[in-house]
């Protein structure tokens, strides 16, 4: 408890210290994660404690961000809801989407209830680049942060804080959710509603307000985007979103509180530094989902917990060298898939190709700052011996650790 | 008039097409209750695996060649990543093929570019197969529908009446007591799984010729294909059979209208109030076809939350 409590007053103030440390670029990234990191918390109150899978979350993000953009033309920073206020906007359109959505889609369970969420996102995905009036069709619409409170918001360091008020705010409100009766009501719908049932609960009810409460706190996600951004456009409703969100929070570990907005912040930092370096970050977002699905199931953070285990039973003394063993395997294992994606995009690239033909030969590639020829024994032996070397460390670690 | 019979002829093909992708999904669905994301996945690699092959091996044999490799793919996926996380329960292998689908979409948007690639239908084919009025009716359409049935007929045919079938049957029903007996239930799923693959990557070969073959192929069809099984009842073939046709003949049909809603308003002399008010009002039907086959579903849980056959809820 104690060392858990000293963590988050750590990390809140490395969050409260991070315009100081950061510059305007790198700050921008860190709102984007702030945000990613609340929607990650929001899906994951309906996936992970609720247990019904949405894959159309991109719905309650896009309408908040929506709600928020005519908010914002509409009030003008001024009256009621001055500027710092909009993302209630936000949260009352995703709230009502929320209910309306959620008493849709939790008339059935499991795979339908999943199936008919993605429905619904699409839905919206279709309708809006039509209703050019309300979503301003291809180019979007735009808006200004009107001065409140004697801020005038044209800083990155005052958007980050605004942002992170709120990001704490609403993660405080579902932590808080988690602690009240209809929180422990919610785990119980996924454990077994059949027996909530029988307890005399109303099933449905409890599944709209699990959505619903879901709905509300992505609407703040996308109205804080807005506020960033100060625009919204249609593609907040791509698929592509909603993707995101589910692969971000079962990175990080829908089991616990934390975890999703670590591994959303996680990934959207790594999005941010390597987005300039490689076209393939959503396919490695990806690949690394489906190795977590496959062999941690409890996602990221549940590494923490595999390691204390291996340091209890073997003693440190021996399960710190293997643990760091396992490590440079995986090292290995992400270069080698690394170089072979890389390269292969290099050479399937329309360029490339054009070039190949032009020639009649194959032209070396160009790669992690040298070039490289594309029959060379080298270029393709380096993959082979990175995934190789790490695959038998890997095999040896693990098998060291059980 | 004309327009009305191609209009429904269309939604006919497109409804059997959809078909063809659902059958196997519904048929995996049934089976091990999985429902595989990546299913429509295998669509989209019939066709860039017909496109890839067809210059070597012409389009014929590059159609069959993608139908064997999307169902090789398929038994691939049901072996080494759904059986071993089969312990973690539905939702964890419904994630998992959602991870695929998307490891699939990012892989081929790397391969072949974020684009149409040209993918077109023979010369041979590209032809008119009869004239009603001034319009002529494409051939390819023709054979798209004539595949759809045979494969129809043909799954048919084995479910009900071959030894295959009533192992596959019965392992659907009761897979404890068909493993007690002695069949290898394991091989009949990873049997299933693939030959649903194949289904879906025979379509998309086929479909893919005549419509785009775009890395957002997979999301387009995917998403029509969940509509119909959820319009249809999870698990039925019936059902998805009824759903498919419905709402290919409803989009095709809608694509005809330029009606909207205000139009409608005029009747009771409303209507220059409704081209006021704008907005959905004043939508025409036909830009709106993509969205209706949502809006049926949203009408079909309202009214029968388990399916048009469905009786599980």
């Amino acid at each position: 408890m104690r060392t858990s409590l000293t963590l988050l007053l750590g990390g809140l103030a490395l969050l409260a210290a991070l315009p100081a440390l950061l510059s305007a670029g790198l700050l921008n990234a860190a709102v984007q994660m702030l945000i990613a990191a609340l929607f990650a918390s929001a899906y994951s109150l309906l996936a992970g404690r609720a247990g019904m899978l949405s894959f159309g979350h991109a719905a309650y993000f896009g309408v908040g961000a929506f709600a928020t953009v005519h908010g914002m033309n509409a009030i003008n920073g001024t009256g009621l809801l001055p500027t710092p206020l909009m993302p209630l906007v936000g949260a009352a359109a995703g709230l009502v989407l929320g209910i309306v959505a959620g008493w849709f889609a939790t008339q059935r369970s499991g795979t339908a209830f999943a199936m008919i969420t993605l429905a619904i996102a699409e839905l919206l995905h279709a309708l809006a680049p039509q209703l050019k009036g309300l979503f301003g069709g291809e180019s979007g619409i735009s808006s200004m942060r009107m001065p409140a409170w004697g801020l005038n918001f044209g800083s990155t360091t005052q958007v980050y804080y605004l942002t992170l008020a709120w990001v704490l705010l609403s993660l405080a409100l579902l932590h808080f959710h988690t602690r009240t009766p209809a929180g422990r009501l919610t785990l119980g719908l996924r454990e077994n509603s059949h027996r909530l049932r029988f307890l005399g609960y109303d099933v449905h009810r409890l599944g709209v307000s699990a959505f619903a409460i879901s709905g509300l706190f992505s609407g703040v996600a996308g109205a804080l985007q807005v506020v960033a951004n100060e625009s919204a456009n249609y593609v907040v409703f791509d698929a592509g979103v909603s993707a995101g969100v589910v692969l971000n929070s079962y990175i990080g570990g829908v089991s616990v509180f934390l975890g999703p907005a670590l591994g959303a912040a996680l990934m959207s930092f790594f999005g941010y530094a390597v987005s300039d370096a490689t076209q393939a970050w959503l396919l490695y977002q990806g690949v690394l989902f489906v190795l977590v699905m496959m062999f941690m199931p409890q996602g990221l953070v549940g590494l923490g917990g595999a390691a204390a285990r291996g340091v209890s039973k073997l003693g440190a003394a021996r399960a710190v060298p293997l643990l760091l063993l396992w490590l440079v395997a995986v090292l290995l294992l992400a270069a080698g898939t690394v170089f072979l994606v890389e390269l292969l995009q290099r050479l399937c690239s329309q360029d490339y190709r054009a070039l190949a033909r032009a020639a009649a030969t194959w032209p070396p590639v160009t790669m992690f700052g040298r070039s490289w020829t594309a029959t060379g024994l080298a270029t393709w032996a380096w993959p082979v011996v990175l995934l190789a070397s790490g695959g038998a460390l890997l095999a040896f670690a693990r098998r060291a650790l059980k | 008039m004309d327009a009305l019979l191609f209009g429904l002829l269309n939604g006919l093909i497109y409804g059997l097409l959809i078909f063809m992708v659902s059958a196997g999904l519904t048929l995996i669905f049934g089976m091990m209750g999985v429902l595989n994301f990546a299913h429509a996945s295998f669509y989209m690699l019939g066709a860039y695996f017909a496109y890839t092959l067809q210059g070597l091996l012409g389009f014929g044999p590059a159609v069959v060649a993608a139908t064997l490799l999307a169902g090789g793919v398929g038994a691939v996926v049901e072996r080494f990543f759904l059986r071993r996380v089969h312990h973690h329960g539905h939702a964890h292998e419904l994630l998992l093929t959602f991870g695929l689908s998307f490891i699939v979409a990012e892989a081929i948007k790397l391969l072949f570019g974020n684009f149409p690639v040209d993918y077109h239908v023979p010369a041979q084919l590209d032809g008119p197969a009869f004239t009603i009025g001034s319009q002529q009716y494409p051939l390819y359409r023709l054979l798209m529908g004539g595949v759809a049935l045979v494969m129809f007929a043909a799954l048919y045919l084995l479910l009900t009446r071959t030894r295959v079938g009533i192992i596959v049957r019965s392992a659907i029903y009761k897979p404890r007591m068909v493993e007690a007996l002695g069949h290898n239930v394991q091989l009949v799923f990873m049997g299933v799984f693939g030959v649903g693959a194949a289904l879906a990557g025979l379509a998309g070969a086929i479909a893919g010729a005549f419509y785009t073959t775009s890395p957002n192929m997979a999301l387009e069809i995917g998403v029509m294909v969940f509509v119909v099984v959820v319009v249809g009842g999870l698990g039925s073939l019936g059902g998805a059979m009824l759903a498919s046709l419905l709402i290919g003949l409803m989009t095709s049909l809608a694509v005809g209208i330029d009606r909207s809603l205000a139009d409608l308003f005029a009747l009771v002399g409303a209507g220059a109030w409704a081209e006021g008010v704008g907005g959905l009002l004043t939508l025409k039907l036909s830009s709106l076809s993509a969205t209706l086959p949502f809006a049926l579903m949203l009408l079909v849980l309202l009214v029968r939350p388990q399916g048009l056959l469905g009786d599980k809820t």
